[in-house]
């Protein structure tokens, strides 16, 4: 008996401990009035700088060589600490810091995590902070802009924005007796089974998140939510979504889809899948050139507009946003290093890495920047951003699951787009 | 003829402590005290606090950020999760986790320790090299084994595929779901035989060898002598390693972030990373909290069934 | 001539002892071939990673991935990050575990019984369970983003399991010795300085390894409290050459060597040591 009074004891003790527990944590903090942070102001001091620039190609270094030494150099005595920050890992990092509230200054945010973190309370609305706003926002594309809109307020700047065209590998289309890149979804159906016949596949997906599936959606003319973004039912399991994802369930079961789109570890990733041929097609962003060049420097890859269904090709906008903390110590220097970052010399800097300005006066010059750039600069005319609700990374992961049983042959489609409608409605209608 | 005397050392239950011979009576009062204060201290600060911490936010619906009201919901962070198929998804993995790897490193932990329970040479060298990957760092080898799982040019699959010819295609081990549990658990296996070995023989060293041999002189094979003779008298120990395997199986949690991150589509998530997701990517530390403790009443209830079977055993023993 | 039953034997037992070096050497073979393609492909450049068939020893050998991984992310900066927390830690943990331990095994006070099932109670739960709480009281005392805030959050988590290893050895100094030190008038802590600790220091030994590795390897709380990277350890630094879209294995596999050597060391100078303490944790006589 007396090991199992031990256990009694010890259970006895946690439960103890428990109810001594301190009680709730969360104390009402007043809300502070905005702090207006004019710009042209004397600062200094440091200031901290997440972002998730990739190391791939050269974004880091002019980041750190280029950028910030210019910045620094016209504002003597300030200082910017980068921390470069795994893009796949940045989401977790930002919530767990927030939650923390060990958070950077400035922040270069996924446009998609803005309204999260805004509901947060975490980040300063620059709209009521800056008193030029209007100014530095009005250089920008409209597109990427609204999605740092919360509740009236935008919380965030776009600092880059970004689309994703298909990208073709010439000789294997050609191999396999393909003309030219698919532009429908009938002509990739059409060319499946030939690209299947020489064991390669016709179009690669990295996985089945809004990101990659709503330019299936909305070229066939479907929809995820109503516009004031409240609810999906009758939208995401409208028919024309139906119709977007059976296109890639029926590519999967015809070997035209690589077992890279159910997530996992272990695939070929897309874009050496694409370089080595074993990939046809893939869709993807202008950030995937300089790495590709840099490690198959042979490979000559090429851009094309999004396949279309039922409707006009429609991809997805992308792209990031500055963003300043409410735990930022030197507000002041966070929003004139946000202001030097919309730039235009900032923005070039950017742009020869592979980041597209958001500035509409640098439109123009992108493609000749970067030739590479061109068709996305076309795509970028009709692109659509995603919802922007808060709760978007739930809906997300909601949204891939079901498509993932759906492609896995588990759930046919409509059934499983019920399920997502079910679980992200109720989501959606927190607001 | 001496039987061996194994007692558990890890899991024996509190101390009886000697008996306070020689002690003076009065001068017991506050010096053990002493001696366990800062340790005490530091314990319950980072283990016993956080714990009944826990147990309070599972009963909230816990706003991570203090500007923001957390709201008392009672029992039901513990409703959902007792109806969300996605943990029960997870608690079924752990449990072929369980399955696989305990009885895995058991049988392999054995056979290996049976095999160097011998006067051989290089005897110290054999046991250096099966420790190692016990020692070796669970990010390094869950890296490793994701790199050598890689479905198209990976190692495992060109034995598989290209060498053996034993699967006609490259298996995508960490694609789906059993592959990829299967590919985790030979991992565990793999990083933790030589935990179980080293522990085994040193069991199998205190088998009287009279025993043995008096067995042999009997006709007994190895096989039957290993069944009657050795296995019997290390019987306590072969339990105590279940016991450490099994809360050590619950334990699994880098190999699966590291390797598959649960997918796809969640299907080789486990207790811990389904838990960690919620609390760091959804910020649903109520939830989260909530989750751990049903999962803690899982490990209490089979380690609870666990001592009841070494309870028993010492009685049987003793007979 | 028949041989005797003695050279019979004495043949069986050859082949007997024959049969199981091959058996472990096969054994032995296939646990570590996982290590030896490791540091081979550490050696490897980015274009043969997966060649087919895969070579154990790279055709056209480079140290680039040491370099680049010494190099380019500060490498060194982790390294001596992970051997402050490691070595901290166990100074820590091996000097509250020893005096805890002491008590357990010389005294006997109201609450003992309580107590030790409390600590034997926390080691039966998951540390990660405790994540979330953990996670908030380091908020609260600011020690999140600190290698010190690592160190306290490491020791509290194996001080429990320390003391039991060491309760064991404390209880098998001789009661006899403890008696005559107190004749000579010394006083429990001079009997733990001057007696105990001498004695079991091969249990110290142990424990102190122990404590090393497992602050050494820790993963997952790290991940999620720091965040500047000069605080970094060598686990999440390895973990982050993991790339998005492709991974650099050979830098992943050369930081992962230069982060086991330490360990390799540590354990084939301390083995049997180490060996003897983790048997005689489990099984004593």
């Amino acid at each position: 008996m007396k090991r199992t009074r031990a256990l009694t004891v010890a259970t006895a003790l946690i439960l103890g401990a428990a109810a001594c527990g301190t009680g709730g944590g969360a104390g009402g903090q007043s809300k502070d009035p905005v702090e207006k942070l004019p710009p042209g102001k004397k600062v200094s001091g440091e200031i901290t700088f997440w972002h998730a620039y990739g190391a791939g190609g050269n974004e880091v270094k002019q980041l750190e060589k280029k950028v910030i030494p210019a910045f620094e150099k016209e504002h003597p005595g300030a200082k910017v600490k980068p921390v470069t920050v795994q893009y796949d890992k940045l989401h977790q990092k930002l919530v767990t810091a927030a939650a923390g509230q060990s958070l950077p200054d400035v922040v270069r945010s996924d446009l998609i995590w803005v309204p999260e973190l805004a509901e947060l309370g975490v980040l300063v609305p620059l709209s009521e902070a800056l008193p030029d706003f209007k100014k530095l926002s009005g250089q920008t594309f409209e597109g990427p802009l609204a999605t740092n809109l919360y509740k009236g307020k935008h919380y965030g700047l776009p600092l880059d924005t970004n689309t994703k065209v298909l990208l073709y590998n010439d000789s294997t289309l050609k191999a396999a007796g393909v003309d030219g890149p698919p532009k429908t979804f009938d002509d990739l159906r059409a060319a499946a089974p030939k690209l299947a016949a020489r064991k390669d596949f016709v179009l690669a997906e990295a996985d089945t998140s809004g990101w990659n599936l709503l330019p299936y959606i909305w070229s066939n003319g479907g929809e995820m939510t109503n516009k004031e973004i409240t609810k999906s039912d009758g939208y995401l399991n409208g028919e024309k979504s139906v119709e977007a994802v059976q296109l890639l369930v029926d590519l999967y079961k015809a070997k035209g889809l690589p077992k890279l789109v159910l997530g996992g570890a272990g695939a070929t990733p897309a874009a050496d899948g694409l370089a080595k041929g074993k990939y046809a097609t893939t869709v993807e962003g202008p950030w995937i050139y300089p790495p590709v060049q840099k490690q198959y420097p042979k490979f000559k890859m090429k851009g094309a507009p999004f396949p279309k269904g039922d409707a006009d090709s429609v991809s997805v906008v992308g792209g990031e946003s500055v963003v300043v903390t409410t735990a930022s110590k030197e507000k002041a220097l966070a929003a004139e290093f946000s202001r030097f970052l919309l730039t235009p010399k900032a923005q070039k800097l950017m742009a020869e890495t592979g980041q597209i300005s958001v500035l509409k006066s640098l439109s123009e010059e992108m493609s000749k920047l970067e030739p590479s750039y061109e068709p996305y600069m076309k795509q970028l005319e009709t692109a659509r951003p995603r919802p922007t609700t808060p709760a978007w990374t739930k809906v997300d992961e909601i949204l891939s699951k079901q498509v993932q049983l759906a492609i896995r042959g588990e759930v046919p489609v409509k059934k499983a787009l019920d399920e997502a409608v079910a679980q992200i409605d109720p989501l959606l209608a927190r607001g | 003829m001496d039987t061996p005397r194994k007692t558990v050392g890890l899991l024996g239950g509190a101390p009886r402590g000697t008996p306070p011979r020689g002690k003076s009576r009065r001068r017991t009062d506050l010096t053990p005290y002493a001696f366990l204060l800062p340790g005490v201290a530091l314990f319950c600060l980072v283990v016993a606090y956080p714990l009944s911490r826990s147990l309070q936010i599972s009963f909230y619906d816990w706003a991570v950020v203090p500007t923001q009201e957390s709201r008392f919901i009672g029992f039901d962070n513990y409703l959902r999760g007792l109806q969300d198929g996605q943990f029960w998804l997870s608690m079924a993995n752990v449990g072929v986790y369980l399955v696989v790897t305990v009885p895995g490193q058991i049988a392999i932990g054995m056979f290996l320790a049976v095999l160097l329970d011998a006067r051989l040479p290089a005897r110290g060298l054999f046991r250096v090299l099966f420790y190692l990957p016990v020692v070796t760092s669970w990010v390094v080898v869950a890296l490793l084994f994701k790199y050598l799982f890689t479905t198209d040019g990976g190692a495992i699959n060109w034995v598989l595929h290209d060498m053996l010819h034993l699967v006609d295609h490259n298996v995508p081990w960490l694609q789906q779901r059993w592959t990829g549990l299967l590919a985790v658990c030979a991992l565990g296996i793999w990083k933790g035989v030589g935990w179980s070995m080293v522990i085994f023989l040193a069991a199998l060293t205190g088998v009287s060898s009279e025993l043995k041999d008096a067995a042999a002189i009997d006709g007994a094979n190895a096989w039957q002598r290993f069944v009657n003779v050795s296995l019997p008298a290390i019987r306590r120990t072969l339990l105590f390693v279940i016991v450490m395997l099994i809360i050590g199986g619950f334990n699994v949690f880098i190999s699966i972030l590291l390797m598959t991150e649960g997918g796809p589509a969640g299907s080789t998530e486990v207790p811990l990373t389904y838990m960690y997701k919620q609390a760091f990517d959804f910020l649903d530390f109520g939830y989260a909290s909530a989750l751990s403790f049903l999962l803690a009443i899982v490990i209490a209830v089979i380690s609870f069934v666990q001592f009841h079977l070494f309870r028993d055993d010492a009685i049987g023993a003793r007979r | 001539m028949t041989s005797t039953p003695q050279a019979g034997a004495y043949t069986r037992e050859r082949v007997s002892t024959a049969m199981r070096v091959t058996l472990l050497a096969l054994g032995s073979l296939v646990l570590i071939l996982p290590f030896l393609y490791m540091a081979g492909t550490s050696f490897k450049s980015n274009a043969f990673l997966f060649e087919i068939p895969p070579r154990l020893i790279p055709e056209d050998p480079t140290s680039s991935n040491y370099t680049t991984a010494l190099s380019s992310n500060n490498f060194g900066r982790y390294f001596l990050n992970s051997l402050y927390v490691a070595v901290s830690t166990t100074f820590v943990v091996l000097v509250l575990a020893s005096t805890m331990a002491y008590a357990f095994a010389r005294f006997d006070f109201p609450g003992k019984r309580a107590a030790f099932a409390a600590l034997l109670g926390g080691l039966m739960i998951p540390a990660i369970i405790m994540i979330v709480p953990q996670f908030i009281l380091a908020s609260d005392l600011g020690l999140l983003d600190s290698l010190n805030g690592l160190v306290l959050f490491y020791s509290g988590g194996a001080v429990a399991f320390t003391t039991f290893l060491l309760r064991a050895f404390f209880e098998r100094v001789p009661q006899a010795l403890d008696d005559a030190m107190t004749i000579d008038g010394a006083g429990p802590v001079r009997k733990f300085v001057s007696l105990y600790l001498p004695l079991v220091r091969p249990a110290l030994a142990t424990a102190a390894i122990f404590t090393f590795l497992g602050a050494w390897d820790e993963f997952v709380w790290a991940l999620t409290v720091i965040d500047n990277p000069d605080k970094r350890t060598l686990p999440i630094a390895i973990a982050a050459f993991q790339g998005q879209h492709s991974t650099q294995w050979g830098l992943v596999f050369a930081a992962s060597m230069i982060a086991i050597v330490p360990v390799l060391v540590v354990y084939v100078v301390g083995q049997r040591q180490f060996i003897a303490g983790i048997a005689s944790g489990a099984v004593k006589d």
